[in-house]
């Protein structure tokens, strides 16, 4: 199967950041688990580090946090630093995720979602906010469970948008 | 492995190169450039549409979730509503003739009496998209007269002011945000400071002029409203909370006062605009 070109991946891309997008406006707000509600946008930008590598990954996870930030009254820029770093981590084990069993890239995911929410806090405390604490740890156990829950569909939405199905990864690799 | 090398190698190219795009991104924030506002405003102009089905489409589902996860708490708060209804039936007349005596107060000082301002009422449409920032959207903007910067409030007092403004939405800074900041003064008496947010649920933290050693400290369950004084972001005697507990501030120079909320900022339906802006 040839891989897709990279307008195709652009494209599914930007339509996977728009559907996760208009899916955490609209309605994570309303779905929240003890005051808390799920980072769909992080968790796209980790399932860019798996399916896609810590080169693209980070650009996907950059996007994804910058998208995200045109919506919030955070410093601008905050999540995409959080989100291309945390998408740059995950891809640096991409070859140990992508030919392990199913839950590997779905632990995977938890591990980076609730790494994503400390080192947030930590980059907003660095930029003078009062982040650090009891209440980020809370937050980022409940990211990491909700997103969880939301991993295996976006891991699979991503590997479909960055065509990097398990086969054509391992020919990556040989490559 | 030079290919493995070479690879890695971009990879690194890369994230610096989008760390240092994000650290630029950062400093134009933090200088208040207008780009990143306007930024903000178009993606919300753009963004609007889908949001807005978005939302229509997931109320239904965040009612039932809310009435799964919050079934008690729903019930109390009718119960505790009604018995507020009741309390407040005889209360007009009363509050009439305090609202005269405190307009003719404030005009003799000189201040604007918050129940001469134009207000608009807005519904909220959406809480807030992160864990982090404390904002809710409402349900006018720009086209209804909305600006940046003016109060909010609703029956109970304020609940933050506008931060951003697109066409037929707005984003509500609320006062619990770390980011929030409120001139304040304690009812009948001289005392001043600036109360801060400190996080969802929490209660406002308020710097004063007033040493630890003073012979009149404030009482817990004093009130606390908006002190309006001159180039203040918010005009005079907007009700804003009750005294909890008083304590020495870090340096021990002065004492600081944990206010807490009237307005219930986890529960908001319909909210005022106050059509009211700072001076510059």
């Amino acid at each position: 199967m040839t891989p897709p070109s990279p307008l195709l991946v652009a494209v599914r891309t930007s339509l996977i950041l728009v559907i996760a997008l208009t899916i955490q406006l609209g309605f994570a707000p309303g779905l929240q688990v003890f005051g808390v509600q799920g980072d769909l946008l992080l968790l796209v930008a980790i399932a860019g580090g798996i399916s896609a590598g810590p080169d693209r990954g980070a650009a996907i996870g950059f996007a994804a946090g910058l998208a995200y930030d045109l919506f919030l009254q955070t410093p601008f820029g905050l999540s995409a630093l959080t989100y291309a770093i945390v998408a740059y981590l995950v891809g640096g084990l991409q070859d140990s995720v992508l030919r392990a069993a199913w839950w590997i890239p779905v632990l995977t995911a938890t591990a980076a979602s609730m790494l994503g929410v400390i080192l947030y806090g930590v980059f907003g405390t660095v930029l003078g906010g009062d982040l650090i604490g009891l209440e980020l740890v809370r937050v980022a156990l409940i990211v990491g469970l909700l997103n969880t829950i939301a991993a295996p569909l976006v891991v699979k939405a991503m590997g479909w948008a960055t065509g990097s199905t398990k086969h054509a990864r391992a020919r990556a690799v040989y490559r | 492995m030079a290919l493995s090398r070479r690879s890695g190698g971009r990879s690194r190219l890369t994230i610096a190169l989008l760390v240092l795009t994000s650290l630029t991104l950062l400093t134009l924030d933090f200088r208040d450039a207008a780009i990143v506002q306007s930024a903000r405003r178009t993606a919300g102009n753009v963004f609007s549409p889908l949001r807005g089905a978005a939302e229509t489409v997931s109320e239904p589902f965040s009612n039932a979730w809310h009435g799964i996860t919050s079934y008690g708490e729903v019930q109390d708060e009718n119960d505790r509503l009604r018995r507020r209804i009741e309390e407040l039936e005889g209360r007009p007349v009363l509050d009439e003739d305090a609202a005269q005596q405190l307009a003719e107060l404030l005009e003799q000082q000189n201040l604007e009496w918050v129940g001469a301002i134009p207000t608009t009422a807005v519904r909220v449409l959406s809480g807030s998209p992160s864990n982090f920032s404390h904002t809710v959207d409402v349900s006018k903007g720009s086209r209804d007269g909305i600006k940046v910067g003016m109060p909010v409030v609703n029956g109970a007092g304020l609940v933050g002011k506008v931060v951003l403004v697109t066409r037929d939405r707005s984003t509500v800074q609320l006062l619990t945000d770390p980011d929030f900041a409120v001139g304040i003064r304690l009812l009948g008496t001289q005392v001043t400071g600036t109360a801060r947010g400190q996080g969802k649920g929490e209660d406002l933290l308020a710097d004063t002029n007033i040493e630890p050693d003073a012979a009149d400290l404030p009482k817990p369950g004093a009130s606390v409203t908006t002190s309006g004084v001159d180039r203040a972001a918010f005009p005079a005697s907007i009700p804003i909370g009750k005294v909890r507990s008083i304590k020495e501030s870090r340096g021990g120079l002065t004492i600081e006062l944990e206010i807490r909320p009237m307005a219930d900022t986890e529960r908001l339906a319909f909210l005022t605009v106050l059509l009211w802006e700072p001076t510059p």
